[in-house]
């Protein structure tokens, strides 16, 4: 499968944020999107999900595709545990027993199945989040988008959750694509680096890890 | 935490002596059975009412009253509520009525009530008014403060709609109203009682009270109050225990 981004253009009334940012991913590697805060990065991921208008440009292999993506913050729902949380996104992707099955599977390959029946609010800000990128691995997707994951979390847990991450890559890979402003993160868990400008956003520089 | 709860129940325990203390001592200064009842002449009355054979029937209209009513509020709460939040046409219907329902008098709403409807129907009519818009703006609240972040989620996620509204919409409206839900109810069951006294149905806990005060019978006006404190209480406790069966505080951690 080949995923593009080609040629993307966005304006925000009169302020251009994306200027013509061209790039394709490669399958089951993490391409992290660096730039400096504010520059766009956000909206780009946005317009590959489909969440966001572009004003031109093309997006290819994304069409038609379950994503599955990881927000700056946990987005789990309060009222819900780990196993409802889970299993709300897979709900109409697959029959009711697969999806307890799927929760279980997911869980055990990460050695978290005794919080199955935590509720959010029970769980640290590092296990929330490990949980929303659990989340999104167990849905059946082949793409996989990050918007600084790791942003809210202290310096322990974002190493945790870093670890955690690159231990579910290696076990279920996906077509990742990450963006932050974090070098180090960058570095540590990219194998293709692209470098954007500030606003209004370009490829600056392409970095194989 | 164990500590502040034995605390606090013996506080409860001791402010209710202080309470029947006071009104030993003032029943006693007063002197007169009209004015101010004692103690020994409002059990007798209680034990009289209670002993009644219409006695359940008269709870029973009240509370059926009661009841019927806040489910009538509740339901059209519920779905005006939602309508609201999606249609800003209705949302704008609906908020002079609400600010009519919430500002106006209850005695002149009654008065309508009496001159309008059925006698058996004024407490229930009454008990809603005052309801709904406490229930209206409760099921609008929870469904305008849904986090619309965990709904961007869920489309990111491509979560069917319907799943959408019975996980996420439903939930937090029912949340949102359990908050509400008990005050709402004795809200509601003091309203019926107070549309009773005026409009003076057949059976009906508001139609007995009134009844005691045209005999001048004091006492059995405190029997009653003593009666629906009772209720309010034992639905209360019925109202915990469902919560708690359901297990709906439980994620609050």
């Amino acid at each position: 499968m080949e995923y593009k981004a080609i040629d993307i253009v966005k304006y925000y009334g009169d302020l251009k944020v994306l200027d013509g940012i061209t790039m394709d991913f490669q399958p089951n590697k993490t391409t992290c999107i660096l730039g400096p805060s504010g520059c766009g990065k956000t909206t780009f991921l946005n317009i590959i999900a489909g969440l966001t208008d572009m004003d031109s440009g093309e997006i290819i292999g994304f069409e038609n595709q379950y994503i599955s993506y990881v927000f700056q913050e946990d987005r789990l729902i309060p009222w819900k545990n780990v196993k409802e949380n889970i299993g709300f996104v897979l709900k109409g992707k697959m029959v009711e027993s697969k999806i307890e099955a799927t929760i279980d599977r997911y869980l055990k390959l990460v050695n978290l199945e005794e919080y199955k029946y935590y509720y959010p609010k029970e769980l640290s800000g590092g296990m929330r989040q490990r949980i929303s990128i659990l989340r999104a691995f167990a849905y059946p997707s082949n793409v996989l988008i990050m918007d600084e994951p790791f942003k809210s979390l202290d310096i322990n847990n974002k190493q945790i959750v870093m670890d955690f991450f690159k231990e579910l890559m290696a076990k279920k890979n996906r077509t990742c694509i990450m963006v932050t402003h974090d070098m180090e993160e960058a570095f540590t868990l990219g194998d293709r680096i692209v470098i954007l400008t500030d606003k209004p956003a370009r490829v600056k520089e392409i970095i194989e890890v | 935490m164990r500590k502040y709860t034995l605390k606090d129940k013996r506080l409860s325990i001791i402010s209710r002596i202080v309470l029947i203390l006071i009104w030993i001592v003032l029943s006693h200064l007063i002197d007169n059975e009209v004015i101010f009842p004692t103690i020994n002449s409002t059990i007798n009355s209680l034990i009289d009412i209670v002993k009644d054979p219409k006695f359940i029937i008269i709870i029973s209209y009240s509370l059926m009253k009661g009841l019927i009513g806040f489910f009538i509020s509740l339901i059209i709460a519920v779905i005006m509520g939602i309508l609201s939040s999606i249609f800003k046409i209705v949302y704008h219907i609906m908020a002079p009525i609400i600010n009519f329902l919430s500002s106006v008098p209850t005695m002149a709403i009654i008065i309508l009530a009496l001159i309008w409807l059925n006698n058996e129907i004024v407490p229930m009519f009454v008990g809603f008014i005052m309801v709904f818009p406490i229930l209206y703006e409760t099921v609008l609240k929870g469904i305008l403060n849904i986090d619309n972040k965990i709904i961007e989620m869920a489309q990111v996620y491509d979560v069917d709609r319907l799943i959408i509204v019975k996980d996420i919409y439903l939930p937090s409206i029912f949340i949102n109203l359990s908050h509400v839900f008990e005050s709402a109810l004795g809200l509601n069951l003091k309203m019926v009682i107070a549309g009773e006294v005026l409009a003076q149905p057949k059976y009906g806990i508001g139609s007995s009270l009134q009844l005691q005060k045209m005999y001048l019978n004091t006492s059995g006006v405190f029997a009653w109050i003593i009666i629906i404190l009772l209720i309010v209480k034992m639905i209360q406790c019925l109202l915990s225990k469902m919560k708690h069966i359901l297990g709906a505080n439980k994620w609050k951690g």
